[in-house]
């Protein structure tokens, strides 16, 4: 590669931190508003083979950084156009999170974060060396797209520096985003051969382990299968790791024989089954610090959720952290389940046991919160708040009234 | 090797004037990450730098897990990126040193895991930075330390005013930080507003406090001007004896 072009590539640059005293130009950051990188997949006659085209100023039109007046900070819009039989629209997320990478790799630059929050840096040493144009930058791109992804048979760069341009494209990048994410959160256990497992929390519930699946995100709320994915790639041995699924036991249930002999691993021996949809058998433990609590309501023979913030008594009479004390510490405890609060979203959440349809209960807050969810299956009026209950009897009389279904019997 | 010196003290002793001199001394050495540990100060004015109280640490977390809890987080986007990226984003960054505020300690919730990303994050930030340096402005609390950072305490620096009450408080302080921390190198004492010597019963107190005297600044220094003026460190005349001293405990601690 050398002699090509003005700066070295390769992976030794991967780590090189590009500070303001050593600034030359940036692009995107934290001071400029319009900034996105977007790949998309394209048929071959769409793409003209290596091209790169540059829209608006260039790095030797624009004002550089200066440590007095500062400035040098400007919009960017990176559009990586690829052709190839075997792409596919699911191949768009992994070939534009390359870039990050590739930019890295070029000696003087300096890429952080994705899609809209992109920032990318050159250094002053990289302009000393004659490097003075994002056409450099774009052909770079395409030799390492096409020299380390075979999979691209054709490919075109486009780098647009024209703020205009930048934000009218914008939004057709966001909505892109936004499909993607709708993409990851309709992931199911049935697509992966890979679990989750974290024990950050053993240290205070030693027998505690949360296994982590695209429908079962981890109780305290903050970890999901695509973060735990990250976090065992980045350090195996760590306290988020694989678990290999194994057998489907019970679909249903969501027994699983790679689930089960993890249970039994870092449970210390306490229990060798989990169900992973279900309140009732084998259930989840519970750590400390789940967002919410599934609770049975016997009377009824259906659940409430009850969630940290709630201050006052739930329907049975006992507050959250009443409950809490009791269902924490690493315990399964048929009818009380720990849950982080997503897990409502999930279309497995306790499937086993009539999911979203057996809530007859819910904190007003988390009512509203979940109203779309709620609504979507013609139950937002049927559930209970505090503000409609303020016991069990109360709340048969309201499931009577507004005629719930799992009451009736249509679940 | 990055050097990590931790600065610790009761409010209103000249803590964070000495630790902007401390980061402006090491800055001419190697490069410093500034860390303003201490939510009731403000390191970033006392090395003239403009604040910006969205971007603290702590709110950046609060942030993420408020966006957990909504969902509008994106789902694909590991969460130790995406608070690796706002971390870097909210570096002020200057001449020879980085400045990072830590903000207020978290509220009701878990935090397990954004603390363990947090440390993670700062732990790579150190890594890929390079920084020669880390100087940390505690608070009295030392919440940060205990939570937030995994490194060990290469010199601890605690500031006392002269007075029997603050140096007993030091002593206290020392205690507290080697129970939170496993390992400290160096703990030592910065006693400021001093007039003449230390009295025999502030010998004492020092003595039983388990901390070496490593500078006894005195009380004409100009340190309470700056306290009181709110004035940067950086508008301090160039050779003024407080700069001397704190230029004295670098050198004498062989930072």
């Amino acid at each position: 590669m050398e002699g090509e072009f003005h700066v070295d590539i390769g992976p030794q640059y991967e780590g090189e931190v590009i500070r303001k005293e050593n600034l030359y130009i940036e692009f995107g950051g934290p001071k400029v508003s319009h900034r996105f990188e977007l790949a998309t997949v394209k048929s071959a006659d769409e793409i003209e083979h290596e091209k790169v085209e540059i829209i608006g100023p260039d790095i030797g039109d624009l004002q550089p950084y200066d440590e007095e007046k500062g400035g040098g900070s400007y919009p960017i819009g990176i559009l990586v156009d690829v052709a190839g039989g075997e792409l596919d629209k699911d191949a768009e997320a992994i070939i534009e999170r390359r870039i990050h990478m590739f930019t890295n790799m070029i000696e003087g630059w300096y890429h952080m974060n994705q899609r809209q929050d992109v920032w990318i840096r050159m250094s002053k040493e990289c302009h000393d060396k004659g490097f003075a144009s994002l056409r450099e930058l774009g052909e770079i791109y395409i030799l390492l797209y096409t020299s380390e992804m075979p999979i691209i048979e054709a490919i075109q760069v486009t780098i647009i520096t024209d703020e205009k341009k930048v934000a009218e494209l914008m939004p057709h990048a966001l909505e892109v985003y936004s499909a993607r994410d709708e993409r990851a959160r309709t992931l199911n256990d049935e697509d992966v051969d890979t679990f989750y497992g974290c024990v950050l929390c053993q240290s205070f519930a030693p027998t505690h382990i949360s296994i982590i699946t695209p429908n079962r995100i981890a109780n305290c709320g903050a970890i999901n299968w695509f973060d735990g994915r990250a976090a065992a790639k980045i350090d195996p041995e760590g306290p988020i790791f694989a678990i290999p699924k194994g057998e489907v036991i019970d679909a249903i249930k969501g027994e699983y024989s790679g689930a089960n002999a993890i249970e039994a691993d870092k449970s210390l021996g306490n229990y060798d089954r989990v169900f992973l949809y279900s309140a009732f058998e084998h259930p989840h433990t519970s750590c400390g610090c789940f967002e919410a609590i599934v609770y049975y309501i016997p009377e009824v023979d259906a659940f409430g959720v009850v969630h940290r913030e709630y201050r006052g008594e739930t329907v049975i009479g006992e507050t959250f952290s009443r409950m809490a004390g009791e269902s924490s510490g690493g315990k399964q405890i048929e009818g009380r389940l720990g849950t982080g609060l997503e897990q409502l979203r999930s279309p497995k959440f306790i499937q086993a046991d009539g999911g979203l349809e057996r809530i007859v209960w819910l904190p007003k807050d988390l009512k509203e919160r979940f109203k779309d969810a709620l609504e979507a299956k013609g139950l937002y009026d049927k559930v209970a708040t505090e503000d409609d209950v303020k016991n069990v009897d109360e709340l048969m009389e309201f499931l009577e009234r507004t005629g719930h279904p799992w009451l009736k019997g249509e679940v | 090797m990055t050097k990590t010196i931790a600065m610790a003290g009761k409010g209103g002793v000249g803590k964070t004037t000495v630790a902007a001199l401390l980061v402006k001394a090491l800055s001419q050495k190697g490069l410093v990450l500034a860390l303003d540990a201490d939510p009731s100060t403000n390191l970033n004015q006392a090395l003239g730098l403009p604040l910006d109280d969205s971007q603290t640490v702590g709110s950046i977390r609060e942030k993420m897990t408020e966006d957990v809890s909504k969902g509008t987080l994106s789902p694909t986007i590991p969460k130790q990126e995406y608070l690796f990226g706002k971390i870097v984003e909210s570096l002020a960054e200057s001449r020879g040193f980085d400045l990072l505020a830590m903000g207020r300690p978290e509220g009701p919730g878990c935090y397990c895991a954004s603390n363990r990303f947090l440390r993670d994050s700062l732990d790579k930030l150190v890594h890929d930075h390079k920084y020669d340096y880390i100087v940390m402005d505690c608070e009295a609390g030392l919440e940060h330390i205990s939570r937030q950072t995994t490194r060990d305490i290469d010199v601890m620096l605690i500031m006392s005013d002269p007075t029997i009450r603050g140096i007993t408080a030091a002593g206290r302080m020392k205690k507290l930080i080697e129970e939170l921390r496993s390992n400290v190198g160096r703990a030592g004492l910065i006693i400021n507003r001093v007039r003449g010597d230390l009295t025999p019963e502030m010998r004492k107190a020092v003595e039983d406090s388990g901390l070496e005297v490593l500078a006894l600044i005195p009380e004409e220094s100009g340190v309470s001007d700056l306290e009181t003026t709110g004035k940067a460190v950086v508008d301090l005349p160039a050779e003024s004896s407080l700069q001397r001293k704190v230029q004295e405990i670098v050198d004498n601690l062989s930072l």
